[in-house]
């Protein structure tokens, strides 16, 4: 037990998340926005008017002062971006609003992310990053940007490729029973898998990504609202976020290379776990950010569920990695690369689903549920969700 | 540097140059001059990789630029099959090498490598740099090619 003030303060009591085709949304982000806040308050059995506190991570025209004019708030109290670009901050935002509530400074926040490339273009949230010192040399995206980290953790550390292979096919395997996901009744395989067709070495066509419209929220309020509001908030048991290896302006030059970025002493996982006072081993189910699957699993390594080097490939095997009788499931909606890809938000959804224990591959008698955000991005941020009898 | 006309492979300049705020201006005048520059601290000798205003060591502002040799060897490297970059569409596949820089406390500089696509490259293998400049280009550009041999290892400081 720690002596963080975040601890058990806050608890998403409200979520709604949705998708389309990517370029295929017929309404705008602003639009998306409301439609998911609204149904999310509804989830969460509050008014919309009530909210009073906007939260967002990677770039959109849509702040706070924005959204909440237009839900009619009866006062915008918190209305913050998490810097850093990508989705590194899709946690971080979950624990800003938790911040907000801890602290008294707002009572009903909603995390909020949406997507639509009518809007913001494709990559719109990783435009900034491709410079004068990145394109010219040949690399013009996340993909080929993290394909030379992974390049090095699987050359270099020793990491097999069969730890990639095994996320992948988690997520295939997970989107098998959620009828919501993109993948739904397309399964995949391990010659499916090896057939298909390089992208950027090391990452074929299904280590990456889809990319969607859509729009994902999440309610947050105290922890003595959420208990009279209903049987199963998800409480916000620590979080944690940090750029600690210059990412963002070292083109290629930060500490530990391989890394997804939460590594290393005093790292974005070391003080998650401290702040938590738990360990790797009592988390029941993880949602990792794997916008390339390579990139997934340095996060799982510095999280320490995985060990680095050669032995990860004895932790990632499908078996392991899969819900309901796994040691590690993991992405259990198909996550980013199976489900859908809204900033990596739809992944905070299903960690919330499985602290209420209604996900579609529901880890049985789940209490600590792990959302890790975007790996390899100038900000990384986690957060540890879990139920009451955890506190 | 070797000419570019020696170059077996020459890559189109996609959206090469300096920064409107000019930090980076003393990078591609050194191409234009035939030299690769970095930043070095004239306080502290600390080499800087991407571009920065300050050292935040000592807090000296405006580090100096300092010709650097253009060897070094692989840290890591892609392979790119897919068109991400409308200009290089014709040159697929391509690699791209990240270069650890023996001479400048090991900072690492990106680059194409100059083979083919299909090239067996690996992590550790010994490159020098080539400046080419492109026809129609505002700027010149660093590229890479394996070296026969490996540069002398001379152990600088990386932070
Ligand atoms: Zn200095």
């Amino acid at each position: 037990m720690t002596d963080s003030f975040l601890r058990g303060a806050a608890a998403v009591v409200g979520v709604s998340e949705f998708h389309y085709k990517r370029g295929e949304s017929p309404d705008s982000e602003l639009r998306m926005t409301l439609r998911a806040i609204v149904e999310a308050a509804a989830d969460a059995g509050v008014s919309p008017r009530e909210i009073d506190g906007f939260v967002s991570y990677g770039g959109g025209e849509n702040d706070g002062t924005v959204v909440g004019s237009s839900l009619m708030s009866h006062r915008i109290r918190w209305s913050n971006m998490i810097w850093g670009g990508g989705g590194g901050g899709a946690a971080a935002a979950i624990t800003n609003a938790a911040v907000a509530i801890a602290a008294g400074q707002a009572q009903c926040v909603v995390v909020y992310r949406a997507m639509a490339q009518q809007d913001s273009g494709r990559l719109g949230y990783a435009k900034h990053h491709f410079d004068g010192h990145m394109l010219p040399h040949g690399v013009g995206s996340p993909a080929q940007a993290c394909a030379l980290r992974t390049r090095r953790m699987l050359e270099h550390d020793g990491v097999p490729e069969s730890a990639m292979r095994s996320l992948v096919l988690a997520d295939y395997f997970h989107a098998q029973q959620n009828p919501s996901a993109a993948a739904f009744g397309r399964p995949l395989d391990e010659t499916g898998y090896d057939a298909s067709r390089m992208i950027v070495e090391p990452y074929r066509l299904y280590d990456c990504s889809r990319e969607n419209d859509g729009a994902v929220a999440l309610i947050l309020v105290s922890a003595d609202r959420a208990e009279a509001l209903g049987p199963n908030p998800a409480y916000v048991l620590a979080g944690s976020q940090g750029a600690v290896g210059g990412y963002a302006v070292d083109t290629e030059n930060d500490l530990d290379y391989t890394s997804a970025g939460f590594g290393g002493t005093a790292g974005v996982a070391e003080t998650l776990w401290a702040d938590a006072g738990l360990g790797p081993d009592q988390v029941d189910v993880v949602q990792v950010y794997e916008n390339f699957s390579g990139s997934g699993v340095a996060a799982l390594i510095d999280h320490s569920l995985c060990p680095p080097g050669a032995d990860a490939g004895k932790v990632m095997t499908v078996e392991n990695l899969t819900a309901p009788h796994g040691l590690l499931p993991v992405n259990t909606s198909g996550g980013n690369l199976a489900d859908s890809f809204v900033n990596g938000m739809g992944l905070a959804v299903e960690a919330v689903r499985q602290v209420r224990g209604t996900s579609t591959n529901q880890v049985p008698d789940a209490t600590v549920s792990l959302f890790i955000g975007g790996p390899m991005a100038a900000v990384s941020s986690s957060v540890l969700l879990c139920t009451r009898d955890v506190l | 540097m070797t000419p570019s006309s020696e170059v077996a492979r020459e890559f189109p300049a996609t959206l090469a140059g300096p920064y409107a705020d000019g930090l980076d201006l003393p990078y591609w005048e050194g191409l234009r001059a035939g030299e690769l520059r970095l930043q070095r601290c004239g306080e502290c000798g600390l080499w800087i990789w991407g571009p920065r205003w300050m050292c935040g060591q000592c807090q000296v502002f405006d580090p100096e630029w300092v010709a650097v040799e253009a060897v070094g060897r692989v840290f890591s490297w892609s392979r790119t099959w897919h068109s991400f970059i409308p200009e290089l569409a014709g040159e697929l596949p391509f690699i791209t090498v990240l270069v650890e820089l023996p001479h400048a406390g090991g900072r690492r500089v990106l680059g194409l490598l100059t083979e083919d696509g299909d090239a067996d490259i690996a992590i550790g293998d010994a490159v020098s740099g080539i400046i080419q400049q492109p026809a129609d280009a505002p700027w010149p550009l660093l590229r890479w090619q394996r070296a026969g041999t490996p540069p002398e290892t001379e152990q600088g400081e990386h932070r």
